[in-house]
Order: structure tokens, then sequence, then C-alpha cells
């Protein structure tokens, strides 16, 4: 069988190659994975395949009495649309609300400092409870009649 | 289907006598019954049963799934989820323990998913890459190879009896990431055997070459059969998952069914409100006690994530998900802060030699805090979950009900009205042309033949139908004598304000219409004016304001009153004074117009009786 194998060889010479692997090349660690997928909860929670298919625009507007043509953040009345400002904002929210209860759970550990920790506390409750009554807010902008 | 037969059977047997009709409203909320119990049991598996209760109780009230499986809607969804579920809790037991009985069980499970629903490509999928996902983090054991072998194998050719699926799991692309996984195990576990028995030397050479075997045969045999169309791509429904822009561009019908838009912050937050901001938590729980099983979850919920942004009807399959892992982060948060409250008759305040921590001020209130925020917040989600299922997902869509400005309602019953006028006075053989959309309700309610319904499994057929809607009233007469149409049933809304009529779906008819060879004259842009505006008034189109679907939704509008101090004509839906007011149908004649005008019928005149 030996023989069969070193057949092609008396033929073909062997190049000496040193090829490595480079070092920095490795898989992800676990906390960096949350991060990047973090980022497209923030992407597609903010309606961007939305935003890509339909276009529309950034802000809308409406004129009022005066002719003035005045900007309109929510798209009302319809849960299925949206303008794309109104989208990121409140995807953003969105993971403000979950990285408020992430803070929460790291402000317990012990070695911290009474400084930090009270700090961590207070930025955890801040961004929970600001996210969770604005998106309330934005939605009952958005359909008038929300919750009545 | 045949879950309620074998209901209705099994009860019939027992001499309970219940209505099949009855047994095929009440199944979906038995389903989602059994949805919640089947959730309680994977949470639990994931990480403990506090968790699982939590997950329970939130899938039991989140609207994204209860739109889908309310009584009396007899679809797919209702039977699937929990079927898909139950996949689910049978494969995290089956990689748990490794054995042949749960496993099987999982394959067990997964025919009777493929048996009820299509999106079974979805769990076939998702298991080979989380089975992938497990060798690429160094966690592949002989347990996830039992499993994944015989779940793949008996899956496959239990998958294999259900006549819709056929041959395609060794055909089609959709199924083809399993069989590469499969086959990848099968040489992961290989190596691993002999890494055990060869020296290091030895086996590194063999490793390589191997290696490199496998790969080259791999991707010539691979490319060569995909080039020869022995394996077949991937089909339009899911090739538009992965690429939402091509159902807009290629298959209008596809793009133009409205649950299958893509999806906006605002139906993430209608559908699921506290599990949006719990998920990231979830996720994060996850990912700090990362194990076989939470990989899984992990998988699924990203996945899920992108789909249901791709497409609205898709929000079901991140429902479960989305209460799961809110579940966890929920259970997580509440694990971490309930031991630091202290009661205040714990006999842990006694003990003097304990040092107050100085770097952790009042830690059994800020606990107490946490606590209480979390039960307001929950308090919340079943507010919202209630008052969003009595409004949103509660109403039968074939009643129609508004409510005027002093408070009091007003009930539109206008489509009854006419499917059973048309059952009434119409012959027995006469045919309807009307959109797809109606075509259940007028062959259900009014007896009636159709030429296309809610099906649109002919495409051709539909795009024909579209063609005579935007055809000025001479073409369309042809089209309708060629299919022997005798009465059109059209949808309009100017009158009561009603915004889901013909005319504004009128422009995915053009494009439907436009998308098959017959139609190639047929132009969306001539619909539009200059400017690029569809408009309904005297600036609209020329092209628009002579079509057939025009005239007979506008047909003696112009001598209606529907506002106060506008003109007559007023079309309520898109604001605007129509622009061709008096006009006579030649070809047609108006057969019936119900109360507020929502439904128009008009009879097809035969040809004149002396050729001009």
């Amino acid at each position: 069988m030996e023989a069969i194998y070193s057949l092609p060889f008396f033929v073909l010479e062997v190049p000496h190659l040193r090829l490595k692997k480079p070092a920095f090349i490795k898989a992800p660690s676990a906390m960096v994975t949350f991060g990047l997928i973090l980022a497209s909860y923030f992407l597609v929670t903010g309606g961007i395949i939305y935003d890509v298919i339909v276009e529309p625009p950034s802000i809308g507007s409406t004129t009022d009495e005066f002719g003035h043509s005045k900007p309109v953040a929510f798209m009302q009345y319809r849960v299925n649309g949206q303008y794309i400002m109104e989208g990121l904002v409140s995807s953003f929210l969105f993971v403000l609300g979950g990285a408020g209860f992430i803070i929460l759970e790291r402000s317990n550990i012990s070695g911290l400092t009474r400084f930090n920790r009270i700090m961590l506390f207070s930025f955890g409750f801040f961004c929970i409870i600001v996210s969770f009554f604005a998106c309330r807010v934005f939605m009952s902008i958005k359909l008038p009649g929300y919750l009545r | 289907m045949v879950t309620s037969a074998a209901i209705y059977h099994v009860l019939h047997a027992i001499n309970v006598t219940i209505e099949i009709r009855n047994v095929c409203v009440f199944l979906a909320p038995l389903f989602s019954s059994l949805t919640t119990i089947v959730t309680y049991l994977l949470t639990k598996e994931l990480k403990d049963s506090g968790a699982g209760l939590i997950s329970a109780i939130m899938i039991a009230i989140v609207p994204g799934y209860i739109s889908r499986s309310v009584a009396g809607s007899y679809d797919n969804e209702g039977i699937a989820i929990f079927c898909m579920l139950l996949t689910y809790y049978l494969w995290i037991k089956s990689i748990k323990t490794g054995s042949l009985f749960w496993s099987t069980l999982c394959a067990l499970a997964y025919f009777y998913m493929v048996s009820s629903w299509g999106g079974y490509v979805f769990l076939i999928n998702l298991i080979p890459l989380h089975v992938l996902a497990l060798m690429f983090t160094g966690r592949f054991s002989h347990r996830v190879y039992v499993s994944y072998c015989t779940v793949y194998c008996l899956g496959t050719i239990l998958s294999m009896q259900i006549s819709f699926v056929g041959f395609q799991p060794v055909q089609s692309s959709e199924h083809m990431a399993a069989f590469g996984a499969f086959g990848l195990c099968q040489v992961h576990a290989f190596v691993d055997y002999l890494r055990s028995k060869l020296t290091d030397k030895q086996f590194q050479l063999l490793f390589k070459s191997l290696a490199i075997t496998v790969g080259v045969v791999t991707v010539v045999v691979g490319g060569a059969l995909t080039a020869m169309d022995k394996i077949s791509p991937w089909t339009g429904r899911f090739y538009s998952l992965l690429d939402p822009s091509y159902a807009k561009n290629n298959i209008p019908i596809i793009a133009s069914v409205s649950e299958h838009q893509p999806t906006t912050w605002s139906s993430f937050y209608f559908d699921f409100q506290l599990l949006v901001f719990m998920f990231p938590v979830g996720l994060y729980f996850c990912f700090s006690n990362l194990s076989d099983a939470n990989i899984f979850i992990i998988l699924y919920g990203v996945t899920s994530i992108y789909f249901s942004g791709v497409m609205v009807r898709l929000m079901l399959v991140l429902a479960p998900v989305m209460c799961i892992m809110s579940a966890i982060g929920i259970s997580g948060i509440l694990g971490v802060y309930m031991k630091n409250i202290e009661f205040g008759d714990s006999k842990a305040k006694k003990r003097p030699d304990k040092k107050i921590d100085t770097s952790y001020p009042v830690k059994s209130e800020i606990a107490t805090g946490i606590v209480v925020m979390m039960t307001i917040l929950l308090l919340t989600y079943t507010f919202h979950c209630t008052w969003v299922t009595s409004e949103a997902y509660s109403s039968p869509s074939i009643v129609l009900a508004a409510s005027q400005q002093d408070g009091s309602r007003i009930i539109f019953d206008d489509f009854r009205e006419a499917y059973y006028w048309l059952r009434q006075n119409t012959p027995e053989d006469a045919k309807v042309m009307s959109w797809w959309d109606y075509g259940y309700q007028i062959t259900a309610m009014a007896n009636r033949t159709i030429l296309v319904d809610n099906n649109t499994w002919n495409n051709t057929h539909i795009s024909r139908v579209g063609q005579a809607m935007s055809s000025p009233e001479d073409k369309a007469y042809e089209i309708m004598r060629e299919l022997d149409v005798g009465y059109v049933l059209v949808i309009f809304g100017g009158l009561t304000g009603y915004a889901s009529d013909d005319i504004n779906k009128f422009l995915w008819m053009v494009r439907i219409g436009g998308s098959t060879e017959k139609g190639q004259h047929i132009k969306e842009a001539d619909y539009f004016t200059p400017q690029g505006e569809f408009r309904v008034d005297r600036e609209g189109s020329p092209v628009l304001l002579n079509c057939l679907m025009y005239k007979l939704c506008y047909y003696r509008f112009g001598e209606v009153y529907t506002e106060q101090g506008k003109p007559g004509g007023y079309d309520r839906v898109r604001n605007a004074e129509i622009g061709n007011k008096d006009f006579e149908l030649d070809v047609l004649e108006e057969a019936y117009t119900t109360e507020h005008w929502i439904v128009r019928i008009y009879k097809v005149k035969d040809l004149s009786n002396r050729g001009v």
C-alpha cells in the first residue's frame, strides 16, 4: 500500500512550508458575542428591515393652519407603520431598559466601593424607569386610545 | 385536520357527542393551553422550575401568540406552535441525557410538526445549527452524537411519509444543512475515536489528509449536483426570508399579503410590552452560564428575532422564545435579590458578630424596592395584554364596529348583507369575480362559485383578475367574457371611512396583474400622477380614472354628500373629491349596493342582441 501512495512523490517534490495560524484569530468570547447580538437586536427591533423595504421618511411632516410645515415624529393610528427615527429611538429604549436590569444584576457583587455601588444602582433604576415610561408614552402618542 | 378528526372520534367513542364544528373552533385554545404546559417544561430544563412557572404565565397571555390562537381561528399555527415547542423540549431532554428514548420521542414530535405546518423547515435548520454550534464551541459529546443521529434519521424518514414533503429532504437546499451536519457529526465522532487510539503524530497526519479529502469531495459533489439541478435551490417562500427585497421585486403576490410586511417597533412593543425589555436580560443570563441547552435557546432567540423582523406573521414564532428568555431574566434578577431581603423577625438580625457591609448600604431596602418594581412591571404587562387582546384580537372581522363622536357604537353588517343578497337573488351557477381576499367568505356564505380565493395557488389566474380590474371597461369585458363571469363584487370604503377597501389594495392588483405575460401592457407607473402620487381626484392619472375598479367603486358616488362642507363625491378614506364623477357603465349594471356602500355588486351584461 505504501508503494502506491509513494508513486506521485517520485515526480513531485513536497515543499517545506512553515504556515502557522496567526495568533490573533480566535473564537470570540461569550460576552463579545452577547454584545454583537445586542447590537443586532437594537437594529432589528428598530424596524430596520421595514425601513429598507418600505423606505419611509426619517420624520413625517404636516402643515398647520398657517401653511407652515411641522415635523411629525410618530406615524399615528397604525401599529404597522413607522418613521425611521421613531423606530431607532424606541429600540434604543428597549436596549437601555435591558441594560438597566443587567446593571442591577452586576451591582450585587462584592468588592465594589460604596460610591460605585450607589452609582450603579441609581443608574440601573434610572435606565429601567425612564425607558419603560417613555415607551408607554410613545405608544400612547402613536395609538391614541391606547389603554382606555 | 387529522387532530380534529381524532379528537372528534375519541370523544364520540366515549359517548361525549360534540359537533365537529365545535371541536374545530375550540382546537386552538386547547392546544395553546397545552403549549403553556410545554413551555413550563422547556424552561424548567433550561433554568429551574421558578423560571418555568414565569414563562408559562407569560405565554398564557402574550398577545403575539393569542392573536393566532383565538377560538375560531382554525389555522395551522394553532397546533404548530405546540408541536414545535414539544419537539424542542424533547430535543433538549435528549441532548442532556443522550438516551435513545428521548431522541425517538423527539423524532416522533418532529413528525407531528411536519404534518401540521410548512414552518418545520425552521426546526430542521435550527437543530443542525445547534449541533454545529456545539461542535464549534468544543461541547460535542457522545450524547449530542446519539441524539442528533437518531433525530435526523428517524425524523427524516418519518417526514418523507407526508406527501407534501415527499423527497424534498434529500433534494432541496432547505434540508441540506441537516444532511451536512449529519455527515459532519460522523466525521467528528470518528476523529474523536481515532484520537483516543492513535499516537499524536500519526493522528495529526491522518486528520489533515482526511479533512482535506472530505472537504474537496463535498465541495465538488455538492457543486456538481447543484449545477445539474438535482438539488433544487431555496424556494421563493423561504428565500424571501433570507433576502427580504426578493419578494418585493419578483413575486408581488407574496409581497402583497399584509402579514408578510416587515415589522415595525410598535408591533414588537404592542405584541410583547415588558418582554422586549427582558429579552436581553435573559440572553445575558444565558451567556453567563453557557451550557448545551442554553446555546440552543440563544440560537432560537437570535434567529427568531431576525425572522420576525422580516415578516410580521412570524412574530408568532418569536413569542415563545421571548417568554422563555424573559422568564429566565426575571427569575435571575429575582433570584439574586430575594436573598438580600431581611424580614422583620428573622434571626439573622440578631447576630452581633456579623459585620455590617459599609460598601452596601440599605441592602434589604434596595432588594425590596427591586422586587416591588418587578411586581409592578408584571402587573402592567397583564393590563397591557388584556387590553390588547380585547381591543385588537377579539373582534370578528366580518362585522365592523366603530364608535361615533358621542361614544355610541355603530355596527356595519354590510358584508353579510351582500353575501346573503347574492345567495338569494342570483342563479345557483352564477360566477362572482372579486379580489382573492373575499373568496372563502363568498364561497361559504353566498354559496356561489368564485374565480380566485385566499388559497392563492394559481398566480396566473389571479393576475388575470387583476388585469380585468385594472383595464378600461371594454378590455375588462373581454376578460370577463373569457372567464364567464356573471357578477362582480367590490369593496368600497369611501362613504364610511373603511380603509381596507379595494381602492387601497388597487396597486397590488396592478402589480400582480402586470406580473404575468398577458398583462405586460399594464404598468404601475401609468396609474400615478406625473409627480408620482396616487390620487383619485381631478389630478389623478387618466388611466386610473377610467379603469374598471375605479368605475365600479365610484359609480353614482358623485351624487352622495358624505361630509358637511365638502362637495358631493368626497372620498373619506383618500380625503379627496373624486375626479371622474358623472359616468355611465356600458357593459355592467349595478345589481346591489349595501346600506353603507361598503359592498357593491354589479351584473355583467350579456352581449348585445344585434352586432354593432
